[in-house]
C-alpha cells in the first residue's frame, strides 16, 4: 500500500446567506501517493471549492484535511502560504502565467519564492520545461506561446516546487482536442515515470477517460469512487 | 526576479505609464523651477539691500542699537581699534562712517518723521550704489550748502522737488535742538521702498558746521564675499572694542533674514503640496495596475508568494515610477534654471509692485543642490507612502476569486 498524500475527514464548507449553501457537505477522500484522479461533476457540485479546501485556500467550516500527515485547517495564513508554497502545485484553467516573464522565468520564479539558489532554479526550469516538450520555447513570452504551450508552462511550474501532488482545476477547458490530449499524454508520463500525484476537477469526458480513478461528486456530497 | 517582474511590469501598459511619469517629472520640474525663482528674487533682493544701504556688515555703539539716540556715539579710541583691526583683515574691502540722527523733515505742505544720513560723501559713493540709484538730480559734489538726497518716495509724500528746500529738525550727540534748511540736489530710488521713504542723506561736513563735531554713530563694512557674511563676521567679532557691537546683515536687518528662513519654509510647503497632487496620480494608477493584474496576483498569492513579497513587489513599482520620474524632473528643471540664469526673466510689467518687496524687475533663477536632496527624498517618501494603499489593496485580493478573475 503506498503513502497516503491526503486524507479529508468529514469535510463541510457552508457559505452562509440568506439560504446557506453547502457547497462540500460530509467528504470523506483518501489520496495515495501516485494517484491520477479526476474529482468529476457538473458546475456547481462543489468540486472547485473542494479543490480550493485541499489546496489551502479556503477554510473548510469543519472537518480535517491531512496532507502528508499535517492537518492544514489547523495553519495560520502565513504558515498556509508556506505550506501551499513547498507542498502543493497548482494548475489553473486560465493558465494565469506572468505575461512580463519568459517561459523559463515563470517556472523558475516558483523557486525563488522557495529562496533556491539562482543556478539551480535555472536548470530545473530549463529541464522541466523540456520534459513538457517545451525545448526551444524557454525565452518566449506567454503571449508568444498557444493555450496548449502556455498550459504545459503552467504544469511544468507546477512541478517546480517539487510538490507532494498537483491540483488542476478544469487544466483542459480553454484548450482544442489536440492540445488537451497533449498535455494529458504529459501529465500521465509524468505520473507514471516519477510518480507525481496529480487531482483534477474536471467535467471534460477527455480528462476522465485518462484518470485512473474518478471521485464523482454531486451537492457537495461523494456519490460514486471508482478506480480502473 | 522581484525587481525585474516590478520593472517590466511598469512598461505593460506604456501610455499610462508614461503619463504617470510625465506628471511626476512636470511637478519636479516645476518644484525646482519655483525653488531656482525664489532663491534668485531673494538673493538679489539681499544683494541689492547689501550694495545700496546696509552693507555686509555695521559696527554701533551698543547703546545706541538699544536707544537711537545720538549721544551715544564711536569714541576716537574705539575708532581707532576697529581701523586698526579692519585694516588687517584681508577680508574687508572697505567701510564707511555715518551719523545717524532721529528727526523731522519739514516741507511748506506737510513734515514727516525721518532718519537722517551724514554720510562722507566719497566713501559712500565708492561702496555703496546710492551715487547710482538717483532717479533725479545728482550725486553731492564738494560745492553749495546744504545739499539733501531724498528717497524718491519720501519727496513724494513731501510734495517737493529738486531744488527745493526742507528743514530738518533734530537733536545732536550733545542734546542741542537743530534746525537748518537743506536744499534737494538729488532723489534717489533703491529697491527698498520702505528704506527710501524713511531715510535722507547729507554730508557729514555741513552737518560739522551747525553742530561742530562729527558724530561716527555707525561704521558700514563691506566684505569680498557675501557667502562668507558669517564667518567673516564671527571672525572680527571678538577683536571689537568694549561697548560696541558688530552685526552682520542678517542681524541688522532681520527682516530680510526672516525673509530667508520664511522662503526655506514656503518651499518645503510648495514642494509637499506638488508632492500631495503627484501621491493622488500614482496612487491611482497603481490602483488601476493592480485591478488590471487580479488574476495574477491571486495567482502569486495561491501558488505561495507570501505577503511579505507582494507589498515589496507593488511597493518597488511604485518606488520605480518615483525614481524614474524624479529624476528626470530634477534634470528638466535644472536645465530650465540654467537656460534662465543667463537670460532672466522680465517681470517689468509687475516692477512696481516687486520693488515694494525689494526685488529686481528682471529676475535670474538661481541653483541650489541642497534643495535637489530634498526635492529627491520628497519624490522617495512620497512613492513610499503613495504605495501602501494599493499594495493593501492587492493583500486584500481573495485569490481563490481572482484566479477565477471573477
Amino acid at each position: 500500500m503506498s503513502k497516503v498524500v491526503i486524507e479529508v475527514k468529514d469535510l463541510h464548507k457552508t457559505y452562509e446567506g440568506a439560504v446557506p449553501v453547502h457547497a462540500v457537505d460530509g467528504i470523506n477522500l483518501t489520496i495515495s501517493e501516485g494517484e491520477f484522479t479526476a474529482l468529476k461533476g457538473p458546475s456547481g457540485c462543489g468540486k472547485t471549492t473542494l479543490l480550493n479546501l485541499l489546496g489551502g485556500l479556503d477554510h473548510p467550516t469543519s472537518g480535517a484535511i491531512h496532507i502528508g500527515g499535517v492537518d492544514i485547517t489547523t495553519l495560520k495564513d502565513n504558515e498556509l502560504i508556506d505550506f501551499r508554497l513547498r507542498n502543493i502545485g497548482f494548475v489553473f484553467q486560465a493558465y494565469n502565467l506572468i505575461p512580463v516573464l519568459s517561459a523559463v522565468e515563470n517556472v523558475s520564479f516558483i523557486m525563488l519564492l522557495q529562496d533556491r539558489p539562482k543556478a539551480e532554479r535555472e536548470q530545473r526550469a530549463r529541464q522541466l520545461l523540456q520534459s513538457v516538450g517545451l525545448a526551444g520555447k524557454e525565452d518566449k513570452r506567454p503571449t508568444e506561446l498557444s493555450g496548449g504551450q502556455q498550459q504545459r508552462v503552467a504544469v511544468a511550474r507546477a512541478l517546480a516546487s517539487k510538490p507532494q501532488f498537483v491540483l488542476a482545476d478544469e487544466p483542459t477547458a480553454n484548450l482544442d482536442s489536440h492540445s488537451t490530449e497533449n498535455l494529458l499524454d504529459i501529465m500521465e508520463r509524468l505520473n507514471q515515470e516519477e510518480g507525481m500525484t496529480f487531482v483534477f476537477a474536471t467535467h471534460d469526458d477527455r480528462v476522465i477517460q485518462k484518470a485512473r480513478r474518478v471521485v464523482s461528486i454531486s451537492d457537495g456530497k461523494v456519490i460514486g469512487d471508482s478506480a480502473k | 526576479m522581484i525587481f525585474k517582474v516590478a520593472w517590466r511590469n511598469i512598461w505593460r501598459s506604456k501610455v499610462r505609464s508614461i503619463i504617470v511619469l510625465s506628471s511626476i517629472a512636470i511637478g519636479i520640474w516645476a518644484g525646482v523651477l519655483i525653488i531656482g525663482f525664489a532663491f534668485g528674487m531673494n538673493n538679489e533682493r539681499t544683494a541689492a539691500a547689501i550694495e545700496s544701504t546696509l552693507g555686509h556688515a555695521q559696527i554701533h555703539p551698543t547703546e545706541f542699537l538699544a536707544d537711537p539716540n545720538a549721544q551715544y556715539t564711536l569714541d576716537s579710541a574705539a575708532l581707532d581699534t576697529i581701523t586698526a583691526v579692519l585694516t588687517a583683515n584681508p577680508h574687508i574691502t572697505g567701510w564707511t562712517s555715518r551719523g545717524i540722527y532721529q528727526g523731522m523733515v519739514a516741507a511748506p505742505k506737510s513734515a514727516r518723521a525721518a532718519r537722517i544720513l551724514a554720510i562722507n560723501p566719497a566713501t559712500e559713493a565708492d561702496l555703496t550704489t546710492l551715487d547710482e540709484i538717483l532717479v533725479e538730480g545728482e550725486y553731492f559734489g564738494d560745492r553749495g550748502r546744504n545739499p539733501i538726497i531724498l528717497g524718491q518716495k519720501l519727496a513724494d509724500k513731501l510734495g517737493v522737488g529738486l531744488k527745493k528746500k526742507v528743514v530738518l529738525t533734530f537733536q545732536d550727540s550733545r542734546g542741542e535742538l537743530v534746525r537748518a534748511s537743506f536744499r534737494i540736489v538729488g532723489i534717489y530710488k533703491s529697491l527698498n521702498a520702505q528704506w527710501d521713504e524713511f531715510n535722507l542723506y547729507i554730508r557729514s561736513s555741513d552737518l560739522a558746521n551747525q553742530t561742530n563735531t562729527t558724530d561716527i554713530h555707525e561704521l558700514v563694512l563691506f566684505y569680498d564675499q557675501t557667502s562668507e557674511t558669517e564667518a567673516i563676521t564671527a571672525e572680527l567679532d571678538p577683536q571689537m572694542p568694549a561697548g560696541t557691537t558688530l552685526l552682520s546683515w542678517k542681524k541688522n536687518s532681520p527682516e530680510l533674514g526672516y525673509a530667508d528662513d520664511m522662503m526655506g519654509i514656503m518651499l518645503v510647503l510648495v514642494l509637499g503640496i506638488i508632492m500631495m497632487a503627484l501621491m493622488f496620480g500614482i496612487v491611482n494608477n497603481m490602483l488601476m495596475a493592480i485591478l488590471e493584474r487580479r488574476r495574477e496576483l491571486g495567482m502569486l498569492m495561491a501558488v505561495g508568494m507570501n505577503k511579505r513579497k507582494v507589498f515589496l513587489m507593488i511597493l518597488l513599482e511604485t518606488l520605480l515610477l518615483g525614481l524614474i520620474g524624479g529624476p528626470i524632473g530634477i534634470l528638466l528643471g535644472d536645465v530650465s534654471v540654467r537656460i534662465m540664469m543667463n537670460i532672466g526673466v522680465d517681470l517689468s510689467s509687475k516692477a512696481e509692485g516687486l520693488a515694494e518687496l525689494g526685488v529686481q524687475s528682471v529676475i535670474y533663477p538661481e541653483i541650489v543642490p541642497e534643495y535637489y536632496l530634498i526635492t529627491a527624498i520628497m519624490v522617495l517618501i512620497t512613492a513610499l507612502i503613495a504605495s501602501i494603499p494599493p499594495a493593501i489593496r492587492a493583500l486584500k485580493l481573495n485569490p481563490t476569486q481572482a484566479i477565477r478573475g471573477n
